[in-house]
């Protein structure tokens, strides 16, 4: 598992991918993690496949005791099928994720950790004085759907929006925004049902500092491609299936 | 426990609610032809007389054989939610185990030690329960083999008592008939039941 430091500051981000032992019949997946003085929050930790080599990578952050949060920004197998595992390695821990999703998620088995309903509005994860925002980002692409904003790291991680499907071991950045975009255009195209809902996530990201917006499957974006990834997105038609 | 014999124990205890539905059936059958054999026999009078006591125990019979399957039933559905724990908890030991393997050189990797012990404790303690569960559910399982016996003797009473019954003969023998049938059924699904189980028992 490939371990990259995205921010340092009083706490940091890191994100964690680009597995070489991951089975080849599943998509790559990327999952960050924030970690404090004394707290860590896996943001979409992943599917079963990957518990072991996701822990074993936390391992060399932080101890099993303080993982103390997990945030999903959405229902699907890819982000959080490893919940029923989680659930008995942190027995302490919080699930953050929709209360639309609650009944389903739980089907991947939460009997120890809490888990703490996310209204459609969204809300706020505090871990040792560190505010980050959860940003609704409906039906982009699940119904109930949300994105981590950290307004000091300037970092959006924002779920299946920017991802791509890449062959394995690529680069975690994006270095070139033009020879990127065909990696972009189908999933976008197809995952994401709803040009509303597009135009009502992008009025609301432009709105907020991002240094680093960072997807769930691909590559990261940073510096002005961030800002190019919205226009392009912006001008996209999604939805194309019906 | 290797996916084999998890898979056979799902199998296994899912055949067994298979089973006991049928046999369920067969015991309201039972009652039925109970119901049936008591009003030809009132029809009958005299030529049935020893005839009528007999109906009111096939009716207890097949009363009691309800009561044990749905006891049964709802065991049989808490030994499957236990097959799920049970998998449950070997997944995450193993998963853990390999977290163990690949965090050697980690800094925090020793900070492990504390769930992998709480989770071999929580296998232990379900693969315990689970075949205490298996035992107990077993013997259920032999408790109703003896109402099946039993009405197999009643069936034979039943046809020496039909014969004196002149022409409500042929009804009373069927009626004799029918409670056999069921009664070997009911013994042939729980000996499946109970062979199901025991290999469980054994592959655990």
């Amino acid at each position: 598992m490939k371990m990259t430091n995205i921010y340092e500051g009083s706490y940091q981000w890191i994100m964690f991918g680009r597995d070489k032992n991951k089975p080849d019949n599943i998509i790559d997946t990327n999952q960050y993690m924030v970690k404090t003085a004394t707290r860590c929050l896996l943001i979409d930790p992943g599917g079963v496949e990957l518990f072991a080599p996701m822990l074993a990578a936390v391992l060399h952050y932080v101890p099993v005791d303080q993982i103390t949060d997990l945030f999903a920004s959405h229902q699907d197998p890819d982000i959080i099928s490893s919940l029923g595992l989680w659930d008995q390695a942190l027995p302490e821990a919080k699930l953050h994720a929709s209360e639309l999703w609650e009944g389903f998620i739980k089907h991947f088995g939460c009997d120890s950790i809490e888990y703490v309903p996310i209204g459609d509005n969204g809300g706020s994860i505090n871990l040792d004085g560190i505010e980050l925002q959860i940003i609704p980002a409906h039906y982009m692409h699940s119904s109930a759907n949300f994105n981590i904003y950290d307004p000091q790291a300037k970092i959006l991680m924002s779920g299946d929006i920017g991802a791509a499907l890449e062959a394995p071991g690529s680069p975690v950045f994006v270095d070139n925004f033009d020879l990127h975009v065909e990696k972009m255009r189908f999933f976008h195209q197809r995952w994401m049902p709803s040009n509303q809902a597009k135009r009502v996530w992008i009025d609301r990201v432009r709105k907020l500092d991002i240094d680093i917006l960072a997807p769930q499957h691909g590559r990261m974006f940073q510096g002005d491609d961030v800002n190019r990834f919205l226009d392009w997105f912006e001008s996209l038609q999604v939805g194309i299936a019906v | 426990m290797n996916v084999g014999q998890t898979k056979s124990q799902f199998v296994a205890v899912a055949s067994i609610t298979a089973e006991l539905s049928a046999v369920m059936d067969v015991a309201k059958e039972i009652s039925l032809a109970a119901a049936n054999a008591k009003a030809i026999a009132f029809r009958a009078g005299d030529k049935a007389k020893g005839f009528q006591p007999i109906t009111d125990f096939i009716n207890e019979l097949a009363k009691e054989t309800i009561e044990l399957v749905t006891a049964i039933n709802e065991h049989a559905l808490l030994l499957y939610q236990m097959t799920v724990n049970n998998h449950r908890t070997s997944n995450v030991y193993t998963q853990l185990k390999l977290v163990e393997a690949q965090s050697k050189n980690a800094a925090y990797s020793s900070s492990l030690d504390l769930s992998l012990q709480n989770s071999q404790n929580k296998m232990s303690e379900c693969k315990r329960d689970y075949k205490l569960n298996i035992t107990q559910l077993l013997d259920q399982l032999a408790e109703v083999m003896h109402p099946a016996r039993a009405a197999r003797v009643i069936a034979a009473n039943s046809r020496i008592e039909a014969s004196q019954a002149g022409e409500y003969l042929q009804s009373l023998q069927a009626v004799a008939e029918s409670v056999d049938n069921a009664a070997q059924v009911i013994h042939d699904n729980v000996t499946r039941c109970r062979s199901s189980l025991s290999i469980v028992q054994l592959t655990d």
